[in-house]
């Protein structure tokens, strides 16, 4: 079953900014990522599908449900957490919980102090003498006090150090075990890699792909790294798959992608004093999909 | 219901104070009463004094100010004043705090909709306006009570404070649409500005007796001299207030529905 059905999904801001066309799937179960860099539309999405924002066209159907028009009752089973959090200054923490959990036709008392227990939140304390990082985790107990069906989580990490970032992604794992979906969204690639099954890649306001993490990974590529006694030329390594090619005196680095016997067959012509083929980080592949549609803007007249 | 609760608790404070600033100000002038009326005929030919426009402006009149229900509708038209900047306040604050505080991510994320959180607001607002009401009433029909010498007709006195909540409710009306409307930084100087600008039209409209102008100012809607002599309001300025209030409030709810709620 897909919790999240992304048709065609497009707001627009006047003319430029917006989203155009976003459609993904996102399956019951699954953690799901959702990356790109800042400004490329992960928030209008996210913002969309909450109903915080209209579509200028297109559908969101969360659990099957329009989410405009069933949005009261789609929200019910919806835990959010917002990149920034802001909540009523002059409340306390317990109370402020309290009045989130009276939103929900349930008891979430119990839920509560064994939630700020675990992420070590003072429930005493006013919102306004909080830290950044103690406003987040209110924010994470807020988002998971009546124990939704669906997490939407917007650049969730930032502002929590990493011990609070490990016991975060922890109890996001055992939410997960338990049935949840949990839609992750962040420029941070390593998070994303580190929780997620599949991924969804925005840019500019348009969707790039949608790629299992291990695909993603695989995909053949392969990060080459080559030392020889006399530099590469050139032209050498002009064949099919290889990328971000680099020669620095003797050494040699590209990314390649393709048939392994036919580079290993170029290298064979050479003399090499040392060879490191390793796993590129996702990183590397997603800054390679930005290069490439930027070179294609660029020589495009 | 929660929201509501919420939301009147958030305003309880300032409640307080505005009712009890309001009641101190009307006990502070009705105590003057009896003073007043001992040298009533001096106190006349003082005021006579004044240019005719000065005291067409502050809305005194000389034949009835010396008289219990006179003087203190002349002092009612300041606590109206008072009263519609809480409610003008009120009504801007409480529609744009999601949006000043930043916190429509939280509120707006709750399985409720836009209308029940325009309904649970707008509702919190009228119930602080009833209780500060209610309470300066209560304080100020124990005062007059106290410092008249004559008998003085008590349906009289309490519709003249009514008139008080009625055009509360305008600007309440009007604070919502703004609120709903615009996007407010903050509150104060454009419920201030608001208020003013209307009371100042009323003083004009007092000074150059423009009959236009009543339609215009919701402060000139509920003349005290007319229920003084009719024991009763005037029917097409309830109606036109009826039709304003309905009008606002069905807009605030169409467009705080419909608005982009953006990320800060």
């Amino acid at each position: 079953m897909n919790v999240i059905e992304l048709k065609n999904l497009t707001k627009m801001y006047g003319k430029s900014r917006g989203i155009r066309n976003i459609s993904f799937n996102v399956e019951e179960g699954e953690i799901f990522g959702f990356i790109g860099p800042n400004g490329a539309g992960k928030s209008t999405t996210i913002r969309t599908m909450l109903s915080l924002i209209y579509p200028t066209s297109g559908s969101a159907l969360i659990f099957g449900k329009d989410s405009v028009k069933f949005a009261p009752e789609i929200k019910r089973e919806i835990g959010y957490l917002p990149s920034e959090v802001f909540y009523y200054d002059n409340m306390k923490v317990k109370d402020l919980l309290k009045y989130s959990a009276s939103f929900y036709k349930k008891d979430c008392s119990h839920r509560i102090s064994q939630l700020s227990k675990m992420l070590d939140l003072d429930l005493n304390k006013k919102i306004d003498d909080l830290s950044f990082g103690n406003k987040k985790k209110v924010g994470i107990v807020q988002g998971l006090l009546h124990e939704p069906k669906l997490i939407i989580l917007d650049e969730p990490t930032s502002g929590l150090d990493p011990l609070m970032q490990q016991k975060f992604f922890d109890l996001l794992k055992e939410e997960n075990k338990k049935g949840t979906t949990i839609l992750f969204s962040s420029h941070i690639l390593s998070e994303v890699q580190k929780m997620c099954d599949r991924v969804a890649i925005i840019k500019e306001g348009e969707l790039v792909k949608v790629e299992k993490i291990s695909t993603l990974k695989e995909n053949n590529h392969k990060r080459f790294k080559l030392e020889t006694k006399m530099p590469v030329s050139q032209g050498f390594f002009q064949m099919d798959g290889v990328q971000n090619l680099e020669v620095k005196d003797q050494i040699t680095s590209f990314l390649y992608s393709g048939n392994i016997n036919s580079v290993l067959e170029k290298l064979t012509q050479l003399e090499l004093t040392n060879l490191w083929i390793e796993e590129p980080d996702l990183e590397e592949i997603f800054l390679h999909y930005y290069e490439k549609e930027n070179e294609d803007e660029y020589f495009s007249p | 219901m929660n929201i509501f609760l919420h939301e009147l608790k958030v305003y309880r404070k300032s409640t307080i104070v505005w009712t009890l600033s309001l009641a101190a100000v009307l006990v502070l002038f009705m105590s003057m009463f009896p003073g007043l009326t001992k040298d009533a005929a001096d106190f006349q030919k003082l005021l006579q004094g004044y240019p005719e426009p000065v005291r067409k402006a502050f809305g005194i009149s000389l034949e009835s100010i010396t008289s219990l229900l006179g003087f203190y509708s002349y002092v009612f038209s300041y606590i109206v004043l008072c009263g519609c900047i809480q409610a003008m306040n009120l009504g801007v604050s409480i529609l744009s705090k999601e949006a000043r505080e930043k916190t429509a991510d939280f509120l707006l994320t709750k399985p409720v909709t836009r209308s029940q959180v325009v309904s649970a607001k707008l509702l919190a607002a009228i119930s602080s306006l009833i209780m500060t009401n209610i309470i300066f009433l209560a304080a100020a029909a124990m005062t007059t009570l106290s410092v008249s010498q004559k008998p003085f007709d008590m349906g009289t006195f309490l519709m003249i404070s009514l008139s008080a909540f009625l055009v509360e409710c305008m600007f309440l009306a009007l604070g919502v649409l703004v609120a709903a409307v615009m996007s407010i930084k903050s509150v104060l100087p454009i419920s201030l500005g608001t208020v003013f600008a209307f009371y100042i039209l009323n003083m004009l409209g007092s000074v150059i007796g423009e009959k236009a102008v009543r339609y215009l100012t919701p402060f000139k809607y509920y003349d005290t001299a007319y229920i003084i002599r009719h024991a009763s309001y005037e029917p097409r300025f309830i109606f036109i207030e009826a039709l304003f209030i309905v009008i606002a409030v069905s807009a605030s709810y169409i467009i705080y529905s419909k608005k982009d709620i953006h990320a800060v």
